[in-house]
């Protein structure tokens, strides 16, 4: 009995390396490849880069391309997120607490969860003519649309979260003749912090990966792409300089695998929250 | 009189209330209501004219782009094909996606480890995801295949009208089951242990605990997931721009991807939001039909 439940859990270890090999083989290739010249990548794909070559990423490093890329896109995020923190939470505490007592508010939330159901796509076309028409090809214009985009899902989340939270201190801030923008400010805004940590990462995240946004609306010239539209019409303009394209990849995931080692638990939470809900 | 005072001061306050909540509601849902609900308008009346999307002038056709779509082989093909990559996606995320949960839930050592390299793709972009697998087909893969010498794997797959599918959907699930198995496995974590105690004292088999035990309990979540993946299924396009552009010949042309080429490169404008708007109505019924029987199986 115990030797068979042994067996069964070497078999689980071999299983579970092998998806490993999966998961890392890919972005193995994808850094020893950015730090390897050409010649010696021709020779093997699968070496280690003895000795590396870092021209390929300092050459991605010196482009202006990247760094208009990289700043636009924390340009966009940061929008998007403030957005979140200043417009969602608040709002999500109206329509919570007048859902009760009020037909317009039961209705204005019906109405943002109506967005759920609809697939961007049929939006797409007539939101560039929205957009363009507005002067809003840009990256501001761009965060702010994605301000909208994101209002579904966070206000789905933190009306959620805020039935989980008691109003005995919202009401002791009332009687104590604290007005309602005060009682927010300083009882409901603090009590939201976590879910408002959940939101953001999901936000930000979604934010800084998307791609059929920025390609639609700021893929005009250079200095509106963003991260991903910066790869895209990258890799098509050097398809046989292997350092130099996979040091884009690496230089595009760096952030985000930086920001996942230091934020594992919390990212972990934002992706997984809500889907559970609905 | 003190009475009425505090009455009236306290209608006042009420009031104010009243005002701060329409002062928080108000930004948020109109940014919602310009950006989203009016496009979505927009896009149901251009759907009814001939509109190129550049001339000045169109003409209003009533259903015609409708008929069109489903009289034309290019969109049955799209969809025909979309439907078959979403129908594998689904199946396989939830298969793989519970056996790799019920293998990260065993008492094993180096589980944060396990889980920590296991979610990496999913904060990474999946264009980004999407240009290396781009990459690999064409370094890559051809060396691997040659040295073991499957036939198969001698090209690159992605230029193999039969492959190229295949080896999206494997790319798509390489990145699209970090999130379900995540999910799967909270659900196999909400399974109290004394239910299995019990199971192994009554001499249930693995497969009675599994079918009696586990999937009762996971099967919300399974609701869930295959939601989750069918939606992003239907609406597959980043994986497909960054690897085929929907090549080769047309044998990866999602619907996104339909959609996208018409609109943006063919100036078929109104066609297109037509076409949108036909495989919204079957995201729309299919989330409808899952919340209604979500629902239902809440009230029994």
């Amino acid at each position: 009995m115990v030797e068979g439940r042994k067996q069964h859990n070497g078999l689980t270890y071999v299983i579970l390396f092998f998806g490993i090999l999966l998961i890392i083989f890919p972005l193995y290739i994808t850094i020893v490849t950015a730090l390897k010249s050409n010649v010696q990548s021709s020779q093997s794909f699968f070496t280690l880069p003895i000795p590396i070559y870092l021209d390929g990423f300092k050459e991605v490093l010196s482009n202006e391309r990247y760094w208009r890329a990289f700043f636009n896109t924390i340009y966009i995020t940061a929008i998007v997120l403030a957005g979140n923190i200043i417009i969602m939470p608040a709002m999500s505490y109206a329509v919570a607490r007048k859902i009760p007592v009020s037909k317009a508010y039961k209705l204005v939330y019906y109405f943002l969860l109506l967005g759920i159901f609809i697939p961007f796509q049929v939006k797409m076309m007539p939101l560039v003519k929205l957009l363009s028409s507005l002067n809003m090809m840009n990256p501001t214009g761009l965060g702010i649309l994605c301000i909208s985009s994101s209002t579904c899902e966070s206000v789905f989340l933190f009306v959620g979260y805020m039935g989980a939270i008691p109003v005995d201190m919202e009401e002791a801030a009332w009687i104590d003749g604290a007005s309602t923008m005060k009682t927010y400010t300083s009882v409901v805004f603090p009590l939201l912090k976590p879910m408002l940590a959940t939101v953001l990462i999901k936000q930000g995240l979604w934010m800084w990966n998307d791609f059929m946004l920025p390609l639609i609306t700021l893929n005009r010239g250079w200095k509106d792409w963003t991260l991903t539209l910066f790869q895209y019409n990258f890799q098509t303009e050097y398809t046989i300089n292997y350092s130099l394209t996979f040091s884009t990849f690496v230089a595009s995931m760096l952030p985000l695998l930086i920001f996942y080692c230091f934020m594992q638990k919390a990212i972990v939470g934002g992706l997984t929250a809500g889907a559970v809900k609905s | 009189m003190e009475k009425t005072k505090g009455r009236n001061s306290m209608s006042k306050r009420q009031k104010g209330r009243d005002r701060t909540f329409l002062l928080f509601t108000a930004p948020g849902f109109l940014l919602y209501f310009f950006f989203f609900i009016t496009p979505v308008l927009m896009g149901l009346y251009y759907s009814i004219t001939d509109w190129d999307g550049i001339s000045r002038s169109y003409n209003i056709i009533g259903l015609g782009n409708y008929v069109k779509i489903f009289q034309t082989s290019q969109f049955m093909k799209s969809l025909l094909f979309t439907v078959k990559y979403t129908v594998l996606l689904v199946v396989f995320t939830i298969v793989i996606g519970i056996a790799i949960a019920m293998l990260l839930n065993r008492k094993i050592k180096g589980k944060g480890f396990f889980r920590a390299i296991y979610f990496i793709p999913a904060v990474l972009s999946s264009m980004t995801i999407g240009l290396i697998f781009n990459k690999l087909c064409y370094y890559i893969i051809p060396v691997i295949g040659k040295a073991l010498h499957i036939a198969a794997l001698s090209q690159n797959p992605l230029a193999d009208k039969n492959l190229a599918m295949w080896t999206i959907l494997f790319v798509n699930l390489w990145q699209g089951l970090c999130i379900p198995t995540l999910l799967f496995l909270a659900g196999l974590q909400s399974v109290p242990t004394d239910l299995y105690d019990g199971a192994a004292l009554d001499g249930a088999t693995s497969w009675d605990i599994f079918r009696y035990i586990t999937i009762p309990f996971l099967l919300p979540v399974v609701s869930v997931v295959f939601v989750l993946t069918l939606k992003s299924g239907l609406m597959v396009f980043d994986y497909i721009m960054a690897m085929t552009g929907g090549g080769p010949g047309s044998s990866t042309r999602s619907v996104a991807m339909l959609i996208y080429k018409h609109g943006f490169t063919q100036n078929k404008y109104a066609f297109s939001i037509a076409e949108a708007i036909v495989m919204g109505i079957i995201v729309a019924i299919i989330s409808a039909v899952q919340i209604y029987f979500t629902d239902k199986k809440k009230a029994v």
